[in-house]
């Protein structure tokens, strides 16, 4: 399966989705308008990847600035597809990198923990 | 052009930053990389200048979403006729966000109750229905999930403040939130 990669601009952040390593880094800020369209090929992605990884780890780095409303919808429904991973036998270790005075980030880690518990959610202040 | 009666309104509003015009991904993106940028280092308020931004992408995103007149380019880019003022109560002694659209009729009925609905619910209220519409496809339409007035009453230290004004058979939505 090959890697896919997106590019950065200032509504969407950078998106490097490794199937090899079994790593995906998520960075930046994400609020296009056309969200579901533009996160379209990356879901399309995870889900292939999780039913035909033979990976057992799966580490997912994001570290962003800023999200729009629709944007963490598209975050919330790609953590549903972490939980079916992990219910499924898979091993999926989440970081959630946050500027330590960013509140609204910290929060919406600190959701993301409470509503999806069977995922190993770290929740990781930096300057 | 009265600009003496505008430079009054703007000082007598405490506006930090005002814009009327179309709103786009263009302008959103303006105000994310310059304007943020800017009055970050004029406030010196990080927490504020986020929430700041925050209310107002969405606010913005509303615009592009639910106007009255919504013109489309290639691409299924959105851009609507709207208002932005960002400004400094200094009565409330907050920031507040302020826009205007000029909305469908049947819109209004929708808008109140929604706003309404979301005003009767406590911070940790509004937080769960936020989760609740995150995990359900509820109100998600092609450009959005339908939550951006949780996430902005979420934010904002105050109720969200609307009017609807009738102007020539033409109907605009105001609504101001405060940080």
């Amino acid at each position: 399966m090959d890697n896919l990669t997106i590019k950065e601009t200032s509504y969407i952040p950078t998106i490097i989705l490794d199937s090899i390593k079994g790593v995906f880094s998520i960075k930046g800020k994400s609020y296009p308008e056309n969200t579901f369209e533009v996160y379209q090929p990356v879901q399309k992605w995870i889900k292939e990847y999780f039913s035909t990884t033979s990976n057992i780890n799966t580490i997912i780095n994001f570290e962003l600035t800023y999200l729009n409303s629709s944007s963490l919808k598209v975050y919330f429904d790609m953590f549903d597809m972490l939980e079916l991973a992990v219910e499924n036998g898979k091993f999926v270790e989440v970081n959630w990198f946050y500027e330590s005075d960013d509140d609204i980030i910290e929060e919406i880690g600190e959701e993301l923990q409470e509503e999806f518990h069977t995922i190993s959610i770290k929740l990781i202040p930096h300057n | 052009m009265n600009i003496p009666v505008v430079r009054q309104v703007m000082e007598d509003e405490g506006i930090l930053f005002s814009f009327s015009g179309m709103i786009s991904q263009h302008f959103t993106e303006f105000l994310m990389d310059k304007v943020r940028v800017q009055l970050a280092e004029e406030l010196n308020d990080r927490n504020s200048v986020k929430s700041i931004f925050v209310i107002s992408i969405e606010l913005l995103q509303n615009i592009m979403s639910y106007s009255k007149d919504i013109h489309i380019k290639k691409g299924n880019r959105h851009s609507s006729p709207g208002i932005l003022l960002v400004g400094f109560d200094n009565n409330r002694e907050k920031y507040y966000i302020n826009t205007c659209n000029e909305i469908e009729l049947c819109d209004r009925e929708k808008l109140s109750s929604k706003i309404d609905y979301i005003n009767s619910l406590d911070k940790k209220e509004q937080k769960a229905l936020l989760r609740q519409k995150l995990r359900s496809a509820e109100d998600t339409h092609d450009r959005g999930a339908g939550v951006g007035l949780i996430e902005v009453a979420k934010i904002s230290t105050e109720k969200i403040e609307y009017a609807f004004e009738n102007s020539n058979k033409n109907l605009f939505f105001h609504i101001k939130a405060y940080v």
